[in-house]
């Protein structure tokens, strides 16, 4: 039976999952001893920052509350402080959450990619330790499976949700390739350092302009490997510039019409190349006119956040279909593992019958006497015949009642109808 | 099996191709499934066999008169769509919003358009396989320009809106849209300027004159000199975007127009002719 114990965003706030963590160096030896302690068959340990899981294939006699007590004596917490934020689930709703983990459906942003190769490094990180077996690593393909299908099938991860990704993927939008790009940053805040490091990321180049204070502008310049210039230097910029970041505290417009008109007068032979600006300053720091001009590009921040919100409602339409495919996934899961559990019994039955016709065999050729190569292949191929034929019927039903629900009901009456 | 049944079974494989693309498109999904892909290719077989079938029929290069014109640019529309997706480095899905409505009306067209009797000796020869096959390749090119260019204009407008809706995750980017325009021009451009010559030649071999003053040829003629304006303005001042998609726009009407003109009016010419 599988079970899964552990703490996330739901349940927990941050300083608690922080300290249930499981740092990547210290996983190995946290899942031997995990696996010693609870007595489990399996185990795995899923640590991100949003949730700490414990997955253990365990025996049916197992008492409750081992995993529990596992973790909190590893992280030397309170059993009692810690209750209230734990969840514990078992069996198929053990297996169903792993499903839904892996999609990113209980993610704190839906459809969030990260997960995915999180969920992977777990299983990998269990696989190297040596505490994955048989059924987990089932658990491991099917769920990834189904984690890759839900991302290729439904939207759920189709558009960005932050106000800074939103900005990159509109600047992707505008001009496909951002490498060479030139970014422009007209003063330095926290929000235009996190966008111009994604759009740096993607290839872009950062020039950053300084405002009062140019040895903030000549820092953040450095920290996006790339060139400060003085404020005066504005037109010129506008003129070799793709996107432009401005979020200054400036009370008043920062960047007028005519800056853009005229630089992009200037701009000869890129004329028509498209000129990306976004503000994100309030108050605002471009002149509103300016995104009526031609080729011109220009959002601010209630756009974006907008935009981010359109995308959100997006994903949650999809996350339906999401859970719908994830479902589905989960439940054929569960009959792949019911009808496995039908095998021992088919594979003792055909033993069986194949002693019993071995003997009668024998029994036969004794009381026959010598016997020509081809009578003794004929006697060999009718009573396989008959043994095949005789099991074809019960094979078949003995698998698909393994899928249904009272399957091991059933599988108790076969064997004892059968003498096995 | 006729022509004419390889040709409905075109019709309803393509009817699903479009059908498919428009509601994956409506419900924001991946265009491209893997039952278009099949639908489609199956299709473009049926529509081989058809055209092949056709041509053992005619006794000539099936591209004569509104009902083979119509299935072989239709023809010529898909398999360059086929091979834009199967070689271009990010496949171009949206375009599949053009070529299978457009593929579909075409062969709709075909299959109510009676083919058009035999005997005309010009059809004979290796001017109508090397004419039409280099006009209509360049008339697919030129399509795709177009619909591009038509993908730009609507993105560019959900882009300035700030509310990008309902195209923003289908349409690739304005820069990439803008290249594949002006790469589909040049390949389009240059067919057309060897269609227009091959027609030249082959109007002074039956007619003995290089120019009859035909509207089509007008139109021809006025298309060519639009597609030359736009490479040139686009090579001399880097001018593209809008503007160019605007200009490929108006030039491909004149090029809708020459494909019209000539298979409505070959059609009634050879119908005609005893």
């Amino acid at each position: 039976m599988i079970v899964v114990v552990g703490v996330s965003h739901r349940t927990a706030p941050l300083p608690v999952r922080e300290s249930l963590a499981f740092p990547r160096e210290s996983l190995a030896d946290a899942l031997v001893r995990m696996k010693a302690e609870a007595g489990a068959l399996e185990a795995m340990i899923l640590s991100t920052c949003n949730r700490v899981e414990l997955y253990v294939r365990e025996d049916e006699a197992a008492g409750a509350g081992t995993l529990e007590g596992f973790l909190c004596r590893y992280h030397r917490r309170d059993a009692l402080t810690l209750q209230p934020h734990l969840y514990r689930l078992s069996d198929t709703d053990a297996i169903r959450h792993a499903f839904r983990v892996a999609a990113s459906l209980e993610s704190m942003v839906i459809g969030e990619p990260q997960i995915l190769g999180q969920v992977k490094d777990a299983y990998q990180a269990a696989e190297e330790a040596g505490t994955l077996g048989a059924s987990l690593n089932a658990l491991r393909n099917r769920s990834l499976a189904a984690a890759k299908r839900v991302r290729t099938q439904t939207g759920i991860g189709r558009n960005a949700v932050s106000v800074s990704y939103v900005a990159v993927e509109l600047a992707r939008k505008i001009f496909g390739e951002l490498k060479d790009k030139n970014v422009l940053l007209v003063g330095a805040g926290k929000m235009s350092e996190l966008a111009a490091k994604h759009l740096v990321r993607s290839g872009g180049r950062a020039t950053v302009l300084g405002g009062r204070t140019f040895e903030k502008a000549a820092e953040l310049a450095a920290a996006l490997g790339g060139k400060a210039a003085p404020f005066e230097a504005l037109r010129d910029e506008l003129a070799r510039t793709d996107i432009v970041i401005s979020g200054t505290g400036a009370p008043g417009i920062v960047i007028q019409e005519a800056d853009v008109e005229i630089a992009r007068a200037g701009r000869r032979g890129r004329h028509a190349r498209p000129l990306f600006l976004i503000d994100i300053a309030v108050p605002r720091d471009i002149d509103p006119a300016v995104g009526k001009l031609g080729g011109v590009f220009l959002y601010d921040l209630d756009d974006l956040k907008a935009v981010a919100e359109a995308n959100l409602r997006g994903r949650l339409k999809e996350a339906a279909a999401a859970e719908a495919l994830v479902d589905r996934e989960v439940r054929e899961f569960l009959g792949w593992q019911k009808a496995r559990e039908a095998v021992p019994l088919l594979t003792e039955l055909r033993r069986r019958a194949e002693d019993i016709r071995r003997a009668e065999l024998d029994k036969a050729k004794k009381r026959l006497g010598p016997l020509t190569p081809e009578q003794e292949a004929a006697l060999e191929a009718a009573t396989t015949a008959i043994v095949n034929k005789l099991l074809h019927p019960p094979t078949v039903h003995l698998k698909e009642a393994a899928r249904e629900s009272d399957a091991p009901e059933q599988l108790s009456l076969i064997r004892k109808l059968l003498g096995l | 099996m006729s022509s004419h049944v390889y040709l409905v079974l075109t019709l309803i494989f393509y009817a699903v191709g479009a059908l498919h693309v428009v509601l994956q498109a409506l419900t924001r999904r991946r265009l491209l499934t893997n039952w278009t892909v099949a639908a489609t290719l199956v299709g473009f077989a049926l529509h081989t066999a058809a055209l092949a079938q056709r041509w053992t029929e005619a006794g000539h290069f099936p591209a004569v008169g509104l009902h083979d014109g119509a299935s072989l640019l239709a023809w010529t529309v898909m398999l360059v769509f086929l091979v834009i997706q199967t070689y271009s480095k990010t496949p171009l899905e949206a375009l599949g919003l053009a070529v299978y409505p457009l593929a579909f009306a075409l062969v709709l067209i075909a299959n109510l358009t009676p083919a058009v009797p035999v005997g005309d000796p010009v059809l004979r020869g290796l001017f109508l396989p090397i004419h039409t096959t280099l006009a209509f390749f360049g008339y697919a090119a030129l399509f795709v320009a177009f619909a591009v260019g038509v993908m730009y204009l609507i993105q560019e407008r959900e882009l300035k809106s700030r509310a990008p809706r309902t195209f923003y995750h289908l349409i690739p980017s304005l820069e990439r849209c803008d290249t594949l325009s002006a790469r589909a021009v040049e390949v389009g451009f240059a067919l057309l300027t060897l269609a227009i010559i091959t027609g030249l030649l082959w109007s002074h071999a039956v007619h003995g004159r290089y120019w009859t003053s035909s509207p089509k040829e007008w139109s021809a003629v006025l298309a060519w000199v639009l597609y030359v304006v736009l490479i040139l303005v686009r090579q001399r001042t880097g001018w593209g975007g809008r503007r160019a998609a605007l200009l490929g726009i108006a030039a491909f009407a004149a090029v809708a127009f020459t494909f019209v003109w000539m298979n409505i009016s070959t059609a009634s010419v050879v119908a005609r002719t005893p």
